[in-house]
């Protein structure tokens, strides 16, 4: 009898597959159940914000930078207000520099409750997807609350805040915090030791400390490498020297240790909630600015921040006019793709989703 | 045999937590009978809201609402009557393209146009979407808000603030004609920016 001839087969995951999170398509090729070769090919979901933004006064560039990275709203605003502050000189008040560390983090948990439900959702287990939502909908309730927005909040401004949070905000958030403080303890009791969760992340899509910082990879990822890198702590921008918190780190640089990292920091991330709410103080919420003849003097800046997949950046330039002449946004998840085929080549097709799935790449933060 | 027994330990805490939420009721919110309370705040709709007394439009065709719109979904038209005041002949707000960021409600000084929390605004035709000044009048009259009065002292340190730190005292006048060639005239008073 003949032997039988094998050959590689080429096959598209995405643009519409359910695990790859919005618009990513992935050309792979495989051999058998062995992924060859991963071609990602991104572009589906361009906007063209930044051209868009040279057209607009700063003012309306934030509620356009609200779907730059729509998971985390907030820190895409922070991001840009932060930086025309910074080139403009101008001094935020004490209580809305408190309010923004109070959202960005708020928004930094939700977004990992979202990579909680999706990950272990794209590995087979469905129901904490819905655990990690129900979580979630408390803080969008906060935010619904004070900016009147569950997703493009449009809340952080030139200056400081657009509203100041409502009497109710307080004792729920605190309450918001408890909550999700007792269900960590769930997902932990669920996942961190489960055998088949074991089997499916632990040695999976191991990345090397050498190759991410190579790639540029930044976040959760590359602290799960074993690299004790957060922007929060190495360059605190805004009032986060004020804080107490740790960065947690792991070492193997595999899936199972992106995920722990994470779950670590939504703790980390409760703890400086708590603390700011402590020391919340009274004053004004904003610097007024008119949003209409707002200029910023001529002038350049880089500003980055701590987001939850990463360096979130932003490229300004200034002519001195009412509009921005260049606008370049970084996103870390352009990074991580780029990274994926160097992780992912030489596993399964299974594994590929494992390690996607951990990665927690957006795509709008990619394509913009 | 180990790895069996440490499943099974797993299993059974997995199993603990699941059971937890066995005995619990459903929280699903069953939404034509029922409804959620939407918070105060919610930016749904734009509307423009009416003297609490004598039932006119608070708008004063300021066009700023229209200036702040990122994305343009705002027209005004209000020609200049013979008292050379700007008269409100026509306010189109296309919710289409609206973004629903708030600019509009913001940029307002005199509790004209706001954002309700009223969401339930869906159609089948594309053009209903596209609300005349009636249509918006019509749905803000129930929408309950306070009105901002501006006070004088108040609309100098918006004035401060909005002066840019680079421009020199001359220059500043002729830069600000070129940004604001529509309001710059008689109606001063409505724009926050302006220098008398």
């Amino acid at each position: 009898m003949s032997k039988l001839k094998t050959q590689e087969f080429m096959v598209n995951m995405g643009p519409h597959h359910p695990s790859t999170h919005g618009v990513c398509r992935l050309m792979l090729t495989l051999d058998g159940e062995k992924v060859v070769k991963i071609v990602p090919v991104i572009g589906y979901l361009h906007r063209a914000i930044e051209k868009i933004c040279e057209n607009r006064t700063y003012a309306q560039c934030i509620p356009l930078l609200d779907r730059f990275e729509y998971v985390t709203s907030m820190s895409c605003e922070y991001v840009f207000a932060d930086a025309v502050e910074k080139l403009a000189a101008i001094e935020v008040p004490e209580r809305a520099q408190y309010l923004r560390v109070i959202m960005l983090e708020l928004n930094r948990i939700a977004s990992h409750l979202i990579f909680f439900g999706t990950t272990v959702m794209d590995i087979g287990a469905l129901t904490p997807f819905l655990y990690g939502l129900r979580e979630r909908e408390l803080i969008m309730d906060l935010f619904e609350m004070t900016c009147g927005q569950r997703l493009t909040y449009n809340y952080i401004t030139i200056g400081g805040v657009s509203h100041d949070i409502p009497p109710e905000f307080i004792p729920k958030c605190r309450e918001a915090v408890k909550i999700i403080r007792e269900k960590l303890k769930d997902y932990e009791g669920l996942f961190n030791e489960n055998p088949i969760w074991l089997a499916r992340t632990k040695n999976i899509g191991v990345l090397s400390a050498e190759t991410a910082v190579a790639y540029g990879v930044s976040g959760p990822i590359l602290r799960a490498s074993g690299i004790k890198y957060d922007i929060r702590k190495n360059e605190p921008y805004g009032i986060y020297d004020r804080f107490d918190f740790n960065i947690p780190t792991y070492t193997h640089g595999d899936a199972y240790d992106r995920y722990m990292v994470r779950l670590d920091e939504i703790r980390e991330s409760l703890k400086i909630i708590t603390q700011a709410l402590d020391g919340l103080p009274e004053g004004d919420i904003r610097k007024k600015v008119n949003p209409f003849t707002f200029k910023p003097p001529a002038g350049e800046i880089y500003n980055r921040i701590e987001n939850s997949r990463g360096e979130m950046g932003v490229y300004l330039v200034s002519d001195g006019t009412t509009k921005p002449t260049r606008l370049k946004l970084r996103g870390g998840s352009y990074n991580h793709l780029q990274v994926l085929p160097h992780v992912a080549v030489g596993g399964l097709v299974a594994d590929l989703v494992a390690i996607f799935a951990t990665f927690d790449i957006i795509m709008p933060e990619v394509d913009r | 045999m180990k790895r069996v027994l440490n499943g099974f330990k797993n299993l059974i805490k997995g199993m603990t937590i699941t059971s937890k939420h066995l005995g619990r009721h459903a929280v699903t919110v069953q939404y034509p009978e029922e409804r959620d309370k939407i918070p105060e705040r919610s930016r749904g709709i734009v509307v423009l809201l009416s003297d609490k007394e004598t039932g006119e439009l608070n708008c004063t065709a300021c066009m700023l609402c229209m200036r702040s719109c990122p994305t343009a979904a705002i027209r005004i038209e209000a020609p200049r009557g013979e008292d050379k005041k700007r008269h409100l002949k026509s306010f189109v707000v296309d919710h289409t393209i609206c973004c629903f960021c708030g600019l509009c409600e913001q940029a307002c000084n005199f509790s004209a146009i706001k954002m309700a929390n009223k969401y339930e605004f869906s159609t089948l035709d594309k053009n209903d979407l596209i609300w005349d000044m009636h249509k918006l009048q019509e749905m803000g009259r129930d929408v309950p808000y306070e009105s901002k009065k501006k006070k004088a002292a108040e609309k100098d340190e918006t004035r401060e603030a909005g002066k840019p730190k680079t421009a020199s005292g001359d220059g500043e006048k002729t830069e600000k004609k070129e940004d604001q060639p529509e309001v710059k005239s008689d109606n001063q008073e409505n724009s926050p920016g302006e220098v008398k």
